[in-house]
């Protein structure tokens, strides 16, 4: 069985990390209201995520002013398929309530 | 992990799945871009065919300013995409814009041949017919891929890598330069 990641254990880094699968790139602020969160927490989780090298980003401009555009990395592309996968196993093993 | 931590996570799944369907769902597309697209490559597909056939009478700038057109246009279009979404998707260059989808890819050949088979042996009627059937077809490739970016986007965001895009543009730029060598 598969380990789960630690790293996106978070069901908020669970939703970033899949909502990042949809796209090449995505400005900060499209990120946050997908995700429904504040600057600060999304940035905390795009920090962390940023230094497990699960993600990446970079300063830009968008609709004339400076943000941050976010995607995911080949090793966080394959950590999510791997975490996604080991819940799935779970998922398949427990009883019904 | 306890059980009911384990009984949550069908929904956690689910829930992470929905906002990537969500976030897909809320790409648009400017207005006319596939319609804009599907024409600069009906004109580049035209000015090639003429450019090629005229052989020494036609001007180099009939061939390169179908080209630059298309470059102009592609460009545009996806500075309005990414600017209206606030997203960048890959396969959109490469599939849509770039034409490497089969259908796309195929029927560029096909329309391109054709056309300039048809200015070759000056069958000028056929050569905007050919173009138009290019262009259109180039587009409707296009609009094909949209849908299913939508039914799967996680399959579909990410295009060629841009080394092999780079690849793909030398190769065809050479080949249109070895083509204009023989005019």
């Amino acid at each position: 069985m598969t380990d789960l990641d630690p790293q996106i254990q978070t069901p908020t880094r669970l939703r970033l990390m899949t909502m990042l699968t949809a796209v090449s790139e995505v400005e900060f602020a499209a990120l946050r209201d997908g995700l429904a969160v504040s600057d600060s927490v999304l940035s905390k989780h795009v920090t962390a995520l940023n230094a497990g090298g699960y993600v990446r980003s970079r300063k830009g401009v968008h609709r004339g002013r400076r943000t941050t555009w976010v995607a995911l990395t080949s090793h966080g592309r394959r950590a999510l398929r791997d975490h996604v996968a080991a819940l799935r196993e779970i998922i398949a093993v427990v009883p019904p309530q | 992990m306890c059980l009911d931590s384990q009984r949550e996570l069908p929904g956690r799944v689910a829930d992470a799945e929905a906002r990537r369907t969500s976030l897909a769902d809320q790409v648009v597309v400017p207005r006319l871009f596939f319609v804009s697209i599907g024409a600069a490559v009906a004109f580049q597909i035209a000015t090639t065919a003429v450019g090629l056939a005229g052989a020494g009478r036609a001007p180099i700038w009939l061939l390169a300013s179908g080209l630059v057109l298309f470059v102009a246009v592609s460009a545009a279009q996806l500075a309005r995409f990414r600017q209206l979404n606030g997203v960048w998707l890959g396969g959109l260059l490469s599939r849509v814009v770039g034409g490497t989808a089969t259908a796309a890819s195929v029927s560029y050949a096909g329309a391109l041949g054709g056309a300039t088979w048809a200015a070759f042996v000056g069958a000028w009627w056929l050569v905007p017919v050919a173009a138009i059937a290019g262009g259109a077809a180039y587009a409707l490739s296009g609009q094909r891929w949209m849908r299913r970016y939508r039914a799967d986007p996680a399959a579909h965001s990410r295009g060629e890598s841009a080394a092999w895009l780079l690849v793909l543009a030398i190769l065809a730029l050479t080949f249109l330069v070895l083509l204009v060598a023989q005019r």
